[in-house]
Protein backbone atom coordinates (compact mmCIF):
# COMPACT_ATOMS: atom_id res chain seq x y z
CA UNK A 1 0.00 0.00 0.00
CA UNK A 2 2.84 2.40 0.86
CA UNK A 3 4.38 1.66 -2.51
CA UNK A 4 1.11 2.57 -4.10
CA UNK A 5 0.93 5.94 -2.36
CA UNK A 6 4.58 6.60 -3.12
CA UNK A 7 3.82 6.88 -6.82
CA UNK A 8 1.82 10.05 -6.17
CA UNK A 9 5.04 11.74 -5.05
CA UNK A 10 6.49 11.50 -8.53
CA UNK A 11 6.04 14.62 -10.62
CA UNK A 12 5.28 12.62 -13.76
CA UNK A 13 2.47 10.76 -12.03
CA UNK A 14 0.98 13.92 -10.55
CA UNK A 15 1.00 15.39 -14.05
CA UNK A 16 -0.65 12.26 -15.43
CA UNK A 17 -3.39 12.46 -12.78
CA UNK A 18 -4.04 16.12 -13.64
CA UNK A 19 -4.06 15.32 -17.37
CA UNK A 20 -6.54 12.49 -16.79
CA UNK A 21 -8.86 14.75 -14.79
CA UNK A 22 -8.71 17.65 -17.26
CA UNK A 23 -9.13 15.37 -20.29
CA UNK A 24 -12.10 13.68 -18.59
CA UNK A 25 -13.84 17.01 -18.00
CA UNK A 26 -13.25 18.25 -21.57
CA UNK A 27 -14.32 14.95 -23.13
CA UNK A 28 -17.35 14.69 -20.83
CA UNK A 29 -18.82 17.98 -22.02
CA UNK A 30 -17.93 17.65 -25.69
CA UNK A 31 -18.82 13.94 -25.68
CA UNK A 32 -22.30 14.68 -24.30
CA UNK A 33 -22.93 16.84 -27.35
CA UNK A 34 -21.42 14.21 -29.68
CA UNK A 35 -23.38 11.28 -28.21
CA UNK A 36 -26.65 13.25 -28.04
CA UNK A 37 -26.39 14.29 -31.67
CA UNK A 38 -25.32 10.74 -32.63
CA UNK A 39 -22.22 11.98 -34.42
CA UNK A 40 -19.68 9.63 -32.82
CA UNK A 41 -18.74 8.52 -36.32
CA UNK A 42 -17.85 12.11 -37.23
CA UNK A 43 -15.65 12.34 -34.14
CA UNK A 44 -13.94 9.12 -35.28
CA UNK A 45 -13.34 10.56 -38.73
CA UNK A 46 -11.89 13.78 -37.32
CA UNK A 47 -9.64 11.84 -34.93
CA UNK A 48 -8.10 9.76 -37.69
CA UNK A 49 -7.93 12.62 -40.18
CA UNK A 50 -5.72 14.45 -37.68
CA UNK A 51 -3.01 11.81 -38.19
CA UNK A 52 -2.45 13.33 -41.64
CA UNK A 53 -1.55 16.59 -39.90
CA UNK A 54 0.82 14.81 -37.54
CA UNK A 55 2.65 13.15 -40.44
CA UNK A 56 2.88 16.40 -42.36
CA UNK A 57 4.17 18.26 -39.30
CA UNK A 58 6.93 15.67 -38.89
CA UNK A 59 7.91 16.10 -42.51
CA UNK A 60 8.09 19.88 -42.31
CA UNK A 61 9.62 19.85 -38.85
CA UNK A 62 6.88 21.69 -36.96
CA UNK A 63 5.00 20.76 -33.77
CA UNK A 64 2.94 17.61 -34.53
CA UNK A 65 0.04 18.79 -32.37
CA UNK A 66 -0.22 21.98 -34.37
CA UNK A 67 -0.49 19.85 -37.52
CA UNK A 68 -3.08 17.61 -35.88
CA UNK A 69 -5.12 20.63 -34.74
CA UNK A 70 -5.16 22.17 -38.23
CA UNK A 71 -6.21 18.89 -39.86
CA UNK A 72 -8.83 18.16 -37.20
CA UNK A 73 -10.43 21.60 -37.42
CA UNK A 74 -10.43 21.56 -41.23
CA UNK A 75 -11.97 18.08 -41.45
CA UNK A 76 -14.52 18.78 -38.71
CA UNK A 77 -15.75 22.03 -40.23
CA UNK A 78 -15.53 20.39 -43.67
CA UNK A 79 -17.91 17.63 -42.61
CA UNK A 80 -20.27 20.24 -41.16
CA UNK A 81 -20.19 22.09 -44.48
CA UNK A 82 -20.85 18.93 -46.50
CA UNK A 83 -23.74 17.84 -44.27
CA UNK A 84 -25.25 21.33 -44.50
CA UNK A 85 -25.39 21.07 -48.30
CA UNK A 86 -26.79 17.56 -48.34
CA UNK A 87 -25.43 16.68 -51.77
CA UNK A 88 -22.81 14.11 -50.73
CA UNK A 89 -23.54 11.10 -48.56
CA UNK A 90 -22.20 12.23 -45.23
CA UNK A 91 -21.14 8.81 -43.99
CA UNK A 92 -19.15 8.11 -47.14
CA UNK A 93 -17.44 11.50 -46.89
CA UNK A 94 -16.44 10.73 -43.30
CA UNK A 95 -15.07 7.32 -44.25
CA UNK A 96 -12.95 8.89 -47.00
CA UNK A 97 -11.63 11.55 -44.62
CA UNK A 98 -10.94 8.87 -42.01
CA UNK A 99 -8.73 6.71 -44.22
CA UNK A 100 -7.25 9.56 -46.27
CA UNK A 101 -5.98 11.18 -43.07
CA UNK A 102 -4.32 7.96 -41.97
CA UNK A 103 -2.87 7.41 -45.45
CA UNK A 104 -1.40 10.92 -45.61
CA UNK A 105 0.06 10.48 -42.14
CA UNK A 106 1.74 7.19 -43.07
CA UNK A 107 3.12 8.61 -46.36
CA UNK A 108 4.61 11.70 -44.71
CA UNK A 109 6.06 9.77 -41.79
CA UNK A 110 7.62 7.35 -44.29
CA UNK A 111 9.09 10.24 -46.30
CA UNK A 112 10.54 11.93 -43.22
CA UNK A 113 14.23 11.08 -43.09
CA UNK A 114 15.61 9.36 -40.02
CA UNK A 115 13.81 8.21 -36.91
CA UNK A 116 10.39 9.74 -36.08
CA UNK A 117 10.27 9.99 -32.31
CA UNK A 118 7.01 9.54 -30.41
CA UNK A 119 5.10 8.24 -33.40
CA UNK A 120 3.65 5.40 -31.35
CA UNK A 121 2.64 7.80 -28.58
CA UNK A 122 0.38 9.59 -31.05
CA UNK A 123 -1.34 6.35 -31.92
CA UNK A 124 -1.60 4.96 -28.39
CA UNK A 125 -1.16 8.09 -26.26
CA UNK A 126 1.39 8.80 -23.59
CA UNK A 127 -0.23 10.28 -20.52
CA UNK A 128 2.85 9.61 -18.36
CA UNK A 129 4.97 12.07 -20.33
CA UNK A 130 2.64 15.07 -20.14
CA UNK A 131 4.69 18.06 -19.06
CA UNK A 132 3.91 21.17 -17.00
CA UNK A 133 3.43 23.50 -19.95
CA UNK A 134 1.13 21.01 -21.67
CA UNK A 135 -0.94 20.81 -18.50
CA UNK A 136 -1.38 24.58 -18.48
CA UNK A 137 -2.53 24.42 -22.09
CA UNK A 138 -4.92 21.57 -21.29
CA UNK A 139 -6.25 23.51 -18.29
CA UNK A 140 -6.77 26.63 -20.39
CA UNK A 141 -8.70 24.68 -23.03
CA UNK A 142 -10.77 23.03 -20.30
CA UNK A 143 -11.77 26.51 -19.06
CA UNK A 144 -12.62 27.60 -22.61
CA UNK A 145 -14.84 24.53 -23.09
CA UNK A 146 -16.63 25.13 -19.78
CA UNK A 147 -17.13 28.78 -20.74
CA UNK A 148 -18.56 27.90 -24.18
CA UNK A 149 -21.07 25.47 -22.67
CA UNK A 150 -21.96 27.79 -19.79
CA UNK A 151 -22.56 30.87 -21.92
CA UNK A 152 -24.15 29.22 -24.97
CA UNK A 153 -25.82 26.30 -23.21
CA UNK A 154 -29.30 26.84 -24.61
CA UNK A 155 -28.48 27.66 -28.23
CA UNK A 156 -26.07 24.69 -28.31
CA UNK A 157 -28.73 22.36 -26.89
CA UNK A 158 -31.50 23.66 -29.15
CA UNK A 159 -29.47 23.58 -32.37
CA UNK A 160 -28.29 20.06 -31.55
CA UNK A 161 -31.83 18.84 -30.87
CA UNK A 162 -33.84 20.47 -33.66
CA UNK A 163 -31.77 22.78 -35.90
CA UNK A 164 -34.71 23.65 -38.14
CA UNK A 165 -36.87 24.84 -35.26
CA UNK A 166 -33.89 26.70 -33.77
CA UNK A 167 -33.53 28.52 -37.09
CA UNK A 168 -37.21 29.50 -37.04
CA UNK A 169 -36.61 30.90 -33.54
CA UNK A 170 -33.86 33.13 -34.90
CA UNK A 171 -30.90 31.24 -33.41
CA UNK A 172 -27.83 31.49 -35.62
CA UNK A 173 -27.71 27.77 -36.23
CA UNK A 174 -24.78 27.76 -38.68
CA UNK A 175 -22.62 29.74 -36.24
CA UNK A 176 -23.25 27.36 -33.36
CA UNK A 177 -22.79 24.28 -35.54
CA UNK A 178 -19.39 25.52 -36.73
CA UNK A 179 -18.43 26.68 -33.25
CA UNK A 180 -19.14 23.19 -31.92
CA UNK A 181 -17.30 21.48 -34.76
CA UNK A 182 -14.19 23.54 -33.89
CA UNK A 183 -14.59 22.73 -30.18
CA UNK A 184 -14.99 19.01 -30.98
CA UNK A 185 -11.87 19.03 -33.19
CA UNK A 186 -9.71 20.75 -30.56
CA UNK A 187 -11.06 18.57 -27.74
CA UNK A 188 -10.06 15.49 -29.74
CA UNK A 189 -6.55 16.80 -30.43
CA UNK A 190 -6.03 17.69 -26.75
CA UNK A 191 -7.19 14.22 -25.71
CA UNK A 192 -4.96 12.46 -28.27
CA UNK A 193 -1.95 13.60 -26.23
CA UNK A 194 -3.06 11.38 -23.34
CA UNK A 195 -5.00 8.58 -24.97
CA UNK A 196 -3.82 8.33 -28.58
CA UNK A 197 -5.68 8.33 -31.87
CA UNK A 198 -6.78 4.71 -31.68
CA UNK A 199 -8.17 4.88 -28.14
CA UNK A 200 -9.41 8.44 -27.76
CA UNK A 201 -12.98 7.91 -28.99
CA UNK A 202 -13.93 5.91 -25.92
CA UNK A 203 -13.53 8.81 -23.47
CA UNK A 204 -16.01 10.75 -25.63
CA UNK A 205 -18.61 7.98 -25.37
CA UNK A 206 -18.17 5.60 -22.41
CA UNK A 207 -18.58 8.11 -19.54
CA UNK A 208 -21.58 9.60 -21.35
CA UNK A 209 -23.46 6.34 -21.83
CA UNK A 210 -22.61 5.46 -18.23
CA UNK A 211 -24.12 8.79 -17.12
CA UNK A 212 -27.16 8.18 -19.32
CA UNK A 213 -27.97 5.12 -17.19
CA UNK A 214 -28.92 7.65 -14.50
CA UNK A 215 -30.24 10.70 -16.33
CA UNK A 216 -31.44 11.73 -19.75
CA UNK A 217 -31.19 15.43 -19.08
CA UNK A 218 -28.45 17.02 -21.23
CA UNK A 219 -27.44 19.44 -18.46
CA UNK A 220 -26.99 16.63 -15.90
CA UNK A 221 -25.17 14.23 -18.23
CA UNK A 222 -22.16 16.56 -18.52
CA UNK A 223 -21.14 16.70 -14.82
CA UNK A 224 -22.01 13.05 -14.28
CA UNK A 225 -19.95 11.99 -17.31
CA UNK A 226 -17.04 14.07 -15.92
CA UNK A 227 -17.27 12.11 -12.70
CA UNK A 228 -17.36 8.71 -14.46
CA UNK A 229 -14.54 9.82 -16.74
CA UNK A 230 -12.38 10.79 -13.78
CA UNK A 231 -13.07 7.63 -11.73
CA UNK A 232 -12.52 5.39 -14.75
CA UNK A 233 -9.33 7.05 -15.94
CA UNK A 234 -7.77 7.33 -12.47
CA UNK A 235 -8.43 3.65 -11.71
CA UNK A 236 -6.99 2.81 -15.12
CA UNK A 237 -3.93 4.94 -14.43
CA UNK A 238 -3.35 3.33 -11.05
CA UNK A 239 -3.83 -0.16 -12.45
CA UNK A 240 -1.37 0.59 -15.23
CA UNK A 241 1.24 1.43 -12.59
CA UNK A 242 0.53 -1.61 -10.43
CA UNK A 243 0.43 -4.11 -13.28
CA UNK A 244 2.96 -2.31 -15.46
CA UNK A 245 0.71 -2.10 -18.53
CA UNK A 246 0.25 0.83 -21.00
CA UNK A 247 -1.74 3.60 -19.33
CA UNK A 248 -4.10 4.60 -22.14
CA UNK A 249 -5.18 1.03 -22.84
CA UNK A 250 -5.67 0.45 -19.13
CA UNK A 251 -7.81 3.59 -18.85
CA UNK A 252 -10.07 2.48 -21.71
CA UNK A 253 -10.36 -0.98 -20.17
CA UNK A 254 -11.44 0.50 -16.83
CA UNK A 255 -13.91 2.92 -18.44
CA UNK A 256 -15.54 -0.07 -20.14
CA UNK A 257 -15.43 -2.24 -17.02
CA UNK A 258 -16.98 0.60 -15.02
CA UNK A 259 -19.79 0.96 -17.56
CA UNK A 260 -20.54 -2.77 -17.58
CA UNK A 261 -20.52 -3.01 -13.77
CA UNK A 262 -22.80 -0.01 -13.30
CA UNK A 263 -25.07 -1.25 -16.03
CA UNK A 264 -25.29 -4.60 -14.26
CA UNK A 265 -26.08 -2.95 -10.91
CA UNK A 266 -28.73 -0.70 -12.47
CA UNK A 267 -30.37 -3.67 -14.22
CA UNK A 268 -30.32 -5.83 -11.07
CA UNK A 269 -31.81 -2.97 -9.04
CA UNK A 270 -34.57 -2.55 -11.57
CA UNK A 271 -35.35 -6.27 -11.53
CA UNK A 272 -35.46 -6.25 -7.73
CA UNK A 273 -37.76 -3.23 -7.61
CA UNK A 274 -40.06 -4.89 -10.10
CA UNK A 275 -40.14 -8.06 -8.06
CA UNK A 276 -40.89 -6.11 -4.88
CA UNK A 277 -43.73 -4.23 -6.49
CA UNK A 278 -45.20 -7.48 -7.77
CA UNK A 279 -45.33 -9.01 -4.26
CA UNK A 280 -48.85 -8.92 -2.85
CA UNK A 281 -49.10 -6.63 0.15
CA UNK A 282 -50.06 -8.52 3.31
CA UNK A 283 -51.82 -7.35 6.44
CA UNK B 1 -60.69 45.60 -45.92
CA UNK B 2 -58.57 43.61 -43.50
CA UNK B 3 -54.85 43.36 -44.05
CA UNK B 4 -53.17 40.04 -44.72
CA UNK B 5 -50.69 38.48 -42.29
CA UNK B 6 -48.66 36.73 -44.95
CA UNK B 7 -48.68 37.16 -48.72
CA UNK B 8 -47.02 34.68 -51.07
CA UNK B 9 -46.57 35.92 -54.64
CA UNK B 10 -45.58 33.71 -57.61
CA UNK B 11 -43.52 31.36 -55.50
CA UNK B 12 -41.35 28.79 -57.25
CA UNK B 13 -39.50 26.63 -54.76
CA UNK B 14 -37.88 23.23 -54.33
CA UNK B 15 -34.63 21.47 -53.58
CA UNK B 16 -31.40 21.33 -55.61
CA UNK B 17 -32.93 23.26 -58.50
CA UNK B 18 -35.76 20.73 -58.76
CA UNK B 19 -39.04 22.63 -58.44
CA UNK B 20 -41.66 21.24 -56.09
CA UNK B 21 -43.93 24.29 -56.04
CA UNK B 22 -44.65 26.44 -59.05
CA UNK B 23 -46.46 29.79 -59.28
CA UNK B 24 -47.96 29.59 -55.82
CA UNK B 25 -50.00 32.55 -54.59
CA UNK B 26 -51.53 32.65 -51.14
CA UNK B 27 -52.78 35.13 -48.59
CA UNK B 28 -53.19 34.31 -44.94
CA UNK B 29 -55.40 36.52 -42.74
CA UNK B 30 -55.23 36.92 -38.96
CA UNK B 31 -58.37 34.88 -38.24
CA UNK B 32 -57.73 32.16 -40.82
CA UNK B 33 -57.88 28.47 -40.04
CA UNK B 34 -56.63 26.95 -43.24
CA UNK B 35 -56.27 23.29 -44.01
CA UNK B 36 -53.39 22.55 -46.36
CA UNK B 37 -54.02 19.24 -48.06
CA UNK B 38 -52.50 17.33 -50.93
CA UNK B 39 -50.78 14.07 -51.81
CA UNK B 40 -47.41 13.06 -50.40
CA UNK B 41 -44.63 14.81 -52.29
CA UNK B 42 -47.09 17.45 -53.46
CA UNK B 43 -45.22 20.22 -51.67
CA UNK B 44 -47.16 20.78 -48.45
CA UNK B 45 -44.06 20.77 -46.27
CA UNK B 46 -42.12 22.76 -48.88
CA UNK B 47 -44.82 25.45 -48.70
CA UNK B 48 -44.51 25.54 -44.91
CA UNK B 49 -40.73 25.87 -45.13
CA UNK B 50 -41.04 28.78 -47.54
CA UNK B 51 -43.43 30.60 -45.18
CA UNK B 52 -41.13 29.91 -42.22
CA UNK B 53 -38.15 31.29 -44.12
CA UNK B 54 -36.31 27.96 -43.89
CA UNK B 55 -36.26 27.53 -47.66
CA UNK B 56 -35.54 30.54 -49.84
CA UNK B 57 -37.73 30.29 -52.96
CA UNK B 58 -36.16 30.21 -56.45
CA UNK B 59 -38.39 33.13 -57.37
CA UNK B 60 -41.37 35.02 -56.00
CA UNK B 61 -41.81 36.80 -52.70
CA UNK B 62 -43.02 36.20 -49.17
CA UNK B 63 -44.14 39.36 -47.43
CA UNK B 64 -45.65 40.26 -44.08
CA UNK B 65 -47.71 43.47 -44.52
CA UNK B 66 -48.30 43.84 -40.77
CA UNK B 67 -44.66 43.19 -39.93
CA UNK B 68 -43.25 39.76 -39.33
CA UNK B 69 -45.41 38.02 -36.72
CA UNK B 70 -44.13 35.54 -34.17
CA UNK B 71 -44.62 32.17 -35.83
CA UNK B 72 -45.30 29.00 -33.89
CA UNK B 73 -44.17 25.88 -35.70
CA UNK B 74 -44.96 22.24 -35.05
CA UNK B 75 -42.85 20.05 -37.32
CA UNK B 76 -43.75 16.51 -38.30
CA UNK B 77 -43.11 14.30 -35.30
CA UNK B 78 -40.94 12.03 -37.44
CA UNK B 79 -38.41 14.87 -37.53
CA UNK B 80 -38.00 14.70 -33.77
CA UNK B 81 -35.28 12.48 -32.29
CA UNK B 82 -37.09 10.95 -29.31
CA UNK B 83 -33.88 9.48 -27.91
CA UNK B 84 -32.25 12.91 -27.57
CA UNK B 85 -31.61 13.63 -23.87
CA UNK B 86 -33.80 16.70 -23.48
CA UNK B 87 -36.52 17.28 -20.88
CA UNK B 88 -40.06 18.49 -21.56
CA UNK B 89 -39.17 21.73 -19.77
CA UNK B 90 -36.16 22.42 -22.00
CA UNK B 91 -38.07 21.39 -25.11
CA UNK B 92 -40.89 23.86 -24.40
CA UNK B 93 -38.42 26.55 -23.38
CA UNK B 94 -36.70 26.30 -26.75
CA UNK B 95 -39.78 28.00 -28.23
CA UNK B 96 -39.20 31.14 -26.17
CA UNK B 97 -37.93 33.91 -28.34
CA UNK B 98 -35.74 35.94 -26.11
CA UNK B 99 -32.46 37.61 -26.70
CA UNK B 100 -30.89 36.23 -23.55
CA UNK B 101 -32.24 32.71 -23.77
CA UNK B 102 -28.67 31.44 -23.55
CA UNK B 103 -27.56 30.48 -20.08
CA UNK B 104 -28.64 27.27 -18.33
CA UNK B 105 -30.41 29.36 -15.67
CA UNK B 106 -33.77 30.82 -16.72
CA UNK B 107 -34.88 34.31 -15.71
CA UNK B 108 -37.90 34.72 -13.42
CA UNK B 109 -40.00 35.95 -16.33
CA UNK B 110 -39.05 33.00 -18.51
CA UNK B 111 -39.83 30.54 -15.72
CA UNK B 112 -43.25 32.12 -15.21
CA UNK B 113 -44.07 31.88 -18.92
CA UNK B 114 -42.87 28.29 -18.98
CA UNK B 115 -45.01 27.24 -16.01
CA UNK B 116 -48.08 28.98 -17.41
CA UNK B 117 -47.68 27.14 -20.70
CA UNK B 118 -47.12 23.75 -19.05
CA UNK B 119 -50.13 24.32 -16.77
CA UNK B 120 -52.35 25.23 -19.70
CA UNK B 121 -51.41 22.00 -21.46
CA UNK B 122 -51.53 19.89 -18.30
CA UNK B 123 -47.90 18.89 -18.63
CA UNK B 124 -46.59 20.29 -15.33
CA UNK B 125 -46.38 16.86 -13.72
CA UNK B 126 -44.03 15.55 -16.39
CA UNK B 127 -42.02 18.74 -16.93
CA UNK B 128 -38.73 17.22 -15.81
CA UNK B 129 -39.13 13.95 -17.72
CA UNK B 130 -37.01 13.26 -20.80
CA UNK B 131 -39.04 13.27 -24.02
CA UNK B 132 -38.14 9.63 -24.61
CA UNK B 133 -40.54 8.70 -21.76
CA UNK B 134 -43.58 10.39 -23.30
CA UNK B 135 -46.51 8.86 -25.15
CA UNK B 136 -47.23 10.00 -28.69
CA UNK B 137 -49.95 12.39 -27.49
CA UNK B 138 -47.81 13.82 -24.68
CA UNK B 139 -44.92 14.47 -27.06
CA UNK B 140 -47.24 16.14 -29.56
CA UNK B 141 -48.61 18.31 -26.74
CA UNK B 142 -45.11 19.26 -25.58
CA UNK B 143 -44.18 20.17 -29.16
CA UNK B 144 -47.33 22.25 -29.43
CA UNK B 145 -46.39 24.03 -26.19
CA UNK B 146 -43.00 24.81 -27.72
CA UNK B 147 -44.82 26.37 -30.69
CA UNK B 148 -47.25 28.32 -28.48
CA UNK B 149 -45.13 29.60 -25.60
CA UNK B 150 -44.16 32.66 -27.63
CA UNK B 151 -47.86 33.56 -28.14
CA UNK B 152 -47.51 33.53 -31.94
CA UNK B 153 -49.73 35.41 -34.40
CA UNK B 154 -49.45 32.52 -36.83
CA UNK B 155 -49.40 28.85 -35.91
CA UNK B 156 -48.22 26.31 -38.47
CA UNK B 157 -48.87 22.62 -37.77
CA UNK B 158 -47.39 19.90 -39.97
CA UNK B 159 -49.40 16.68 -39.61
CA UNK B 160 -50.19 17.09 -35.89
CA UNK B 161 -52.50 14.08 -35.83
CA UNK B 162 -50.01 11.32 -36.66
CA UNK B 163 -49.05 8.78 -33.98
CA UNK B 164 -51.72 9.97 -31.55
CA UNK B 165 -54.88 8.28 -30.29
CA UNK B 166 -58.43 9.41 -31.03
CA UNK B 167 -58.96 10.88 -27.56
CA UNK B 168 -55.95 13.11 -27.93
CA UNK B 169 -57.03 14.08 -31.44
CA UNK B 170 -60.34 15.42 -30.08
CA UNK B 171 -58.55 17.29 -27.30
CA UNK B 172 -56.13 18.76 -29.85
CA UNK B 173 -58.94 19.93 -32.13
CA UNK B 174 -60.89 21.67 -29.41
CA UNK B 175 -57.69 23.34 -28.22
CA UNK B 176 -56.98 24.53 -31.78
CA UNK B 177 -60.49 25.99 -32.11
CA UNK B 178 -59.85 27.99 -28.97
CA UNK B 179 -56.42 29.12 -30.17
CA UNK B 180 -57.91 30.28 -33.47
CA UNK B 181 -59.60 33.12 -31.51
CA UNK B 182 -56.12 34.60 -31.01
CA UNK B 183 -54.08 33.47 -33.99
CA UNK B 184 -54.15 32.35 -37.61
CA UNK B 185 -53.64 28.61 -38.01
CA UNK B 186 -52.30 26.67 -40.98
CA UNK B 187 -52.90 22.95 -40.55
CA UNK B 188 -51.10 20.59 -42.92
CA UNK B 189 -52.66 17.18 -43.31
CA UNK B 190 -52.94 14.39 -45.82
CA UNK B 191 -56.15 13.44 -44.08
CA UNK B 192 -58.82 15.79 -45.35
CA UNK B 193 -61.62 13.73 -43.75
CA UNK B 194 -60.59 14.48 -40.19
CA UNK B 195 -59.64 18.12 -40.61
CA UNK B 196 -62.52 19.17 -42.83
CA UNK B 197 -65.01 19.97 -40.06
CA UNK B 198 -62.31 21.89 -38.20
CA UNK B 199 -60.91 24.28 -40.78
CA UNK B 200 -62.55 27.31 -42.38
CA UNK B 201 -60.78 27.23 -45.72
CA UNK B 202 -58.71 24.74 -47.68
CA UNK B 203 -55.62 24.99 -49.86
CA UNK B 204 -54.88 22.05 -52.15
CA UNK B 205 -51.18 21.70 -52.84
CA UNK B 206 -49.99 19.47 -55.63
CA UNK B 207 -47.13 21.29 -57.31
CA UNK B 208 -49.52 24.19 -57.67
CA UNK B 209 -51.82 25.63 -55.05
CA UNK B 210 -55.57 25.93 -55.34
CA UNK B 211 -57.31 27.96 -52.70
CA UNK B 212 -60.81 26.94 -51.74
CA UNK B 213 -62.65 29.48 -49.57
CA UNK B 214 -64.75 26.90 -47.71
CA UNK B 215 -64.25 23.64 -45.86
CA UNK B 216 -66.62 21.73 -48.12
CA UNK B 217 -64.89 19.67 -50.76
CA UNK B 218 -66.20 17.04 -53.12
CA UNK B 219 -64.30 14.51 -55.16
CA UNK B 220 -65.17 16.43 -58.32
CA UNK B 221 -63.62 19.60 -57.00
CA UNK B 222 -60.49 17.77 -55.95
CA UNK B 223 -60.26 16.36 -59.45
CA UNK B 224 -60.56 19.80 -60.97
CA UNK B 225 -57.83 20.99 -58.58
CA UNK B 226 -55.67 18.04 -59.61
CA UNK B 227 -55.41 17.20 -55.94
CA UNK B 228 -55.68 13.43 -55.66
CA UNK B 229 -56.54 13.08 -51.98
CA UNK B 230 -58.24 9.86 -51.08
CA UNK B 231 -61.65 10.77 -49.69
CA UNK B 232 -62.91 7.20 -49.50
CA UNK B 233 -60.29 6.29 -46.93
CA UNK B 234 -62.04 8.21 -44.20
CA UNK B 235 -64.67 6.02 -42.69
CA UNK B 236 -67.65 4.31 -44.24
CA UNK B 237 -69.54 7.51 -45.04
CA UNK B 238 -66.92 9.99 -46.18
CA UNK B 239 -69.45 12.46 -47.57
CA UNK B 240 -70.94 12.97 -44.15
CA UNK B 241 -68.54 15.86 -43.69
CA UNK B 242 -67.84 16.46 -47.36
CA UNK B 243 -71.10 17.78 -48.68
CA UNK B 244 -71.17 19.23 -52.15
CA UNK B 245 -71.15 22.99 -52.07
CA UNK B 246 -71.92 26.05 -54.10
CA UNK B 247 -68.38 27.09 -54.96
CA UNK B 248 -67.77 24.50 -57.63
Amino acid sequence: MRDLLLVFEYQFFQNAVMAAILTSIIAAMVGTYVVSRKIVFIAGGVTHASFGGIGMAYFFGINPFLGAAVFAVLSSTGIEWISGRGKVREDSAIAILWSLGMALGIIFVFMTPGYTPNLLSFLFGNILSVGRSELYLLGAFCLVTIAVFAVFFRPILYTAFDPEFAKVMGIRVAFFRYLMSVVIALAIVFSIRSLGIILVLSIFTLPQITAMLFTRNFAFIMPLASLWGITGSLSGLLASYIMDIPAAASIIFFLTLQFLLIRLIVTLRMLMLRKLSQKPVKG
Amino acid sequence: MKEALVILRDINAGYHSEAVLSDVNLEVYPDDFMGIIGPNGGGKTTLVKVILGLLPPFSGSVSFPRGKPAIGYLPQVSQIDKSFPITVKDLVNSGLKSRNNWFPQLTAGQRKQLHQMLDEAGLSAIASRPIGDLSGGQLQKALLCRALINRPGLLILDEPDTHVDKAFEQELYSWLRELNQEMAILLVSHDIGTISPLVKTIACVNGQLHYHPSNQLSEEVLKVYNCPVDLIAHGPIPHRVLKSHDHA
